[in-house]
């Protein structure tokens, strides 16, 4: 008994059963009128100059945070990323074992969550805007360089060979050999990279980091629901006018998707390409400027308090299991609703053609919302703890994986689809099988690197406590108790890497049979 | 509707089908009566295939009207369904889903019929396993390729798979577009006669067809050209001139 494909995809939406039976008990019912409040006010957003005035500001610093953070992640990740190479070593230096330390070094930075390298960032230097800059350029480099290298080593070497074997030196080679045919790689991952950037720049504002996300979750806090419908039609805006762009250039350059991990993209108009990247340099130095951002600033330290002597007899105390526990069960569960919700929705609109337009615009409002902010809304009715956290963090996520399954499904061959509903199958059942049946490994391929991802930020809905190591992290954080963080960050990052391995062995299983 | 034991399974009248520059097809009137082997002839491009889509249901006509077993095209949604149900195509690209096996394929083609529960049930357990073994025992095929992924398959054994599932619809019209188009001499004429051998009453059977020399199973031969019918008549009174006409020169597939 072997379930076939198009039913491996909807088996993560039984998360649901348990779900519901620990859901209401939850309830607590004080705060539906604000509920109802919240859901009116995004119809009447407010129009006030002096709010849009103050939140088009905000929104200005949180685009040029993500931009600078962004174009930092690239350099550092092309740098690093060849560092990391084996291929690269192997040419310069004849072995490939540095290239392989580096890569394992590289991997902490990787599985530590820009807001904790935000808010540990802001505990050394202080609030500055290249805090944000610099926490989200550290782990999106480390993210950037293993895609990279990972691109670099699957290369064929044939052409670099025959031109070190006609004389050329090592990195002239290398540069003529590989740099054409890794341009579509990087760039699509980088155009992806900068959707991720914008949303983890709103995401360091709700925690005080600065621009929009700082004022989403003041007028949250306040009440002012009205004035944050503004703010979220905006940034809904800047993203999708993003993603647009993104899937524009992707097509008219014809570099891969993000979805279809196992096709090589051919790449159109490299000197097109060039140009663009060259002219990102003047736009991020006016930025910079604009934003104030001085890295010499960042060179203050102030030292960590009492670090040396650490309470580790405490640290120790910490419920341990427990914590780690609570953070498996969160990512468990978010990620479960995340990979079972999206397919689940798209069968049950299906027969309904406006219906999937609304869709859309519910996934689209998913990604751009922190989940923070999702967390907090639903303590407005729920009590805190691991399930409301989960719901906050899975919304979020179906948003990603959402727009994925839409995309591939609407590039797909529709024939077998249209061969079902033509011989009377209704709608569903036509997508189910028709389409469903060839998604449904590179989707679950894609859904185990989502989890991985959740594991790591699971620590942004901390906020909303009892959710394991995230909230234990942010307690000791404002507690300033170093010793535990620093434990804390390292179990982290522990499970992390582990998550990471888990997940690449079921990508690579998935897609095994591709 | 006077429902007699002669009423047409498909019956086509004033079809127009616009198209960029001309109609793809106009004026075509074509009706299949029960037990019915029809061929459909014409150069590339003749309209075959457009004739196929509108006889199927998946192109609306801009004028005309369609008639499945004396209906029009039903309003509602379900009973759309039912009408489609009985109507079983026979694709030149065959559209198996490649992630399933033969039997869940073959099962595929109940999905009309069944619901939820089932058609769920179908991805996890071999339903209906007598029915698909009979099915493939139709298509000279042994009921032990069931349990296999049709990516396992040679290229024949897809073409009968796709056959099977055919008769697992158990439809009354039979619509089949070029089946033949990519098979050697022998095994098309084999997968024809086992098709012809299907279509009995209540059963017609419209199958688009380049190769004139496979024309003798077949009760009638309609030939299209450019869009409009330029013949209907018995298949035996196929002949060079006929064809000549039809492909405007020497007639294809003789030689091939």
């Amino acid at each position: 008994m072997k379930p076939a494909s198009p039913l491996l995809m909807l088996l993560p939406a039984l998360v649901l059963v348990p779900l519901a039976v620990l859901l209401p008990p939850l309830v607590h019912g004080g705060g539906w009128e604000l509920i109802g409040d919240f859901a009116l006010a995004a119809v009447t957003p407010s129009l006030d100059p002096v709010v849009l005035a103050s939140l088009l500001k905000g929104l200005g610093v949180t685009a040029g945070m993500a931009l600078l953070g962004w174009a930092g992640s690239l350099v550092l990740g092309l740098v690093l990323g060849a560092c990391s190479s084996r291929t690269v070593w192997r040419t310069l230096t004849g072995s490939g074992v540095p290239a392989e330390l580096i890569r394992r070094l590289l991997a902490l930075p990787r599985a530590i969550h820009e807001l904790i390298w935000g808010l540990l960032l802001l505990q050394l230097v202080g609030l500055q805007p290249a805090v944000a800059v610099l926490a989200i350029a550290l782990p999106f480099g480390a993210l950037v360089a293993r895609v990279l290298s990972d691109l670099l080593d699957a290369l064929p070497t044939a052409n670099l060979e025959a031109l070190r074997a006609a004389g050329a030196p090592a990195p002239a080679a290398l540069l003529t050999a590989l740099g054409p045919a890794l341009l579509p790689g990087v760039l699509s991952y980088g155009g992806y990279r900068l959707e991720c950037a914008l949303r983890s720049a709103t995401l360091l504002g709700v925690f005080g980091l600065g621009g929009l996300g700082t004022d989403l979750k003041l007028t949250l806090q306040s009440l002012e629901f009205h004035e944050l419908w503004s703010g979220l039609w905006l940034l809904l805006a800047v993203m999708l006018a993003l993603e647009a762009v993104i899937s524009l250039l992707r097509r008219r350059w014809l570099v891969p998707g993000r979805f279809v991990l196992a096709r090589r993209g051919v790449g159109e108009r490299s000197r097109e390409m060039l140009l663009t990247l060259a002219a990102l340099l003047p736009l991020c130095v006016l930025v910079g400027r604009g934003l104030g951002v001085d890295p010499a600033a960042l060179l203050h330290w102030q030292l960590l308090p009492g670090l040396g002597g650490g309470d580790w007899v405490a640290t120790f105390a910490l419920p341990w299991p427990r914590l780690v526990g609570g953070t498996l069960l969160l990512t468990g569960l978010a990620a479960s609703l995340a990979v079972g919700l999206a397919p689940l929705l798209l069968l049950l609109v299906a027969p309904v053609g406006w219906a999937r337009q609304g869709l859309r615009l519910l996934w689209a409002l998913g990604r751009l919302w922190p989940p923070p902010l999702s967390a907090l809304l639903l303590l407005f009715v729920l009590e805190p703890g691991v399930i409301t956290a989960a719901l906050a963090l899975g919304f979020h996520n179906l948003g990603v994986l959402g727009r994925l399954l839409l995309e591939s499904a609407e590039s797909t061959d529709p024939a077998a689809e249209e061969a079902l509903a033509c011989g009377g199958s209704g709608p569903r059942l036509a997508l189910l099988y028709g389409r469903f049946s060839a998604l449904a490994r590179p989707y679950l391929a894609y859904g185990a690197y989502r989890a991985d991802v959740i594991l790591r930020e699971s620590v942004v809905v901390g906020l909303v406590g009892a959710t394991g190591l995230g909230s234990q992290l942010l307690e000791s954080l404002s507690s300033f108790a170093w010793d535990q963080l620093l434990a804390l960050v390292a179990v982290y990052a522990l499970l992390t890497l582990v998550g990471e391995d888990l997940s690449d062995r079921a990508r690579r299983r998935w897609l095994a049979a591709l | 509707m006077a429902a007699g034991p002669a009423t047409a399974v498909l019956a086509l009248r004033g079809i127009r089908v616009s198209g960029r520059d001309r109609p793809r097809l106009e004026d075509v009137d074509l009706s299949l009566a029960p037990g019915e082997r029809v061929a459909l002839l014409g150069a590339s491009g003749a309209g075959k295939s457009t004739l196929l889509a509108v006889a199927n249901g998946l192109l609306s006509p801009a004028a005309g009207t369609v008639l499945w077993e004396g209906q029009p095209p039903a309003r509602s949604r379900r009973g759309r369904r039912r009408q489609q149900a009985r109507i079983g195509t026979l694709w030149q690209d065959l559209r198996l889903i490649e992630e399933l096996t033969v039997q869940q394929n073959l099962n595929a083609a109940r999905l009309a019929r069944w619901g939820w529960p089932r058609a769920l049930l179908n991805l996890l357990l071999p339903l209906d396993t007598e029915a698909c073994a009979a099915a493939l025992r139709a298509m000279d095929l042994d009921p032990a390729l069931l349990e296999q992924p049709v990516t396992a398959l040679s290229g024949g054994q897809r073409q009968r798979v796709a056959m099977a599932r055919l008769l697992r619809q158990e439809p009354t019209l039979l619509l089949a577009d070029e089946p033949l188009a990519s098979l050697d001499p022998r095994l098309a004429a084999e997968l024809l006669a086992l098709l012809l051998a299907q279509a009995v009453a209540p059963r017609a059977l419209l199958l688009s067809l380049h190769r004139p020399d496979l024309l003798d199973g077949f009760d009638r031969a309609v030939g299209l050209k450019d869009g409009r019918v330029l013949f209907d008549g018995p298949a035996a009174r196929v002949n060079a001139a006929l064809l000549a006409d039809l492909y405007g020169g020497t007639p294809p597939g003789v030689t091939a």
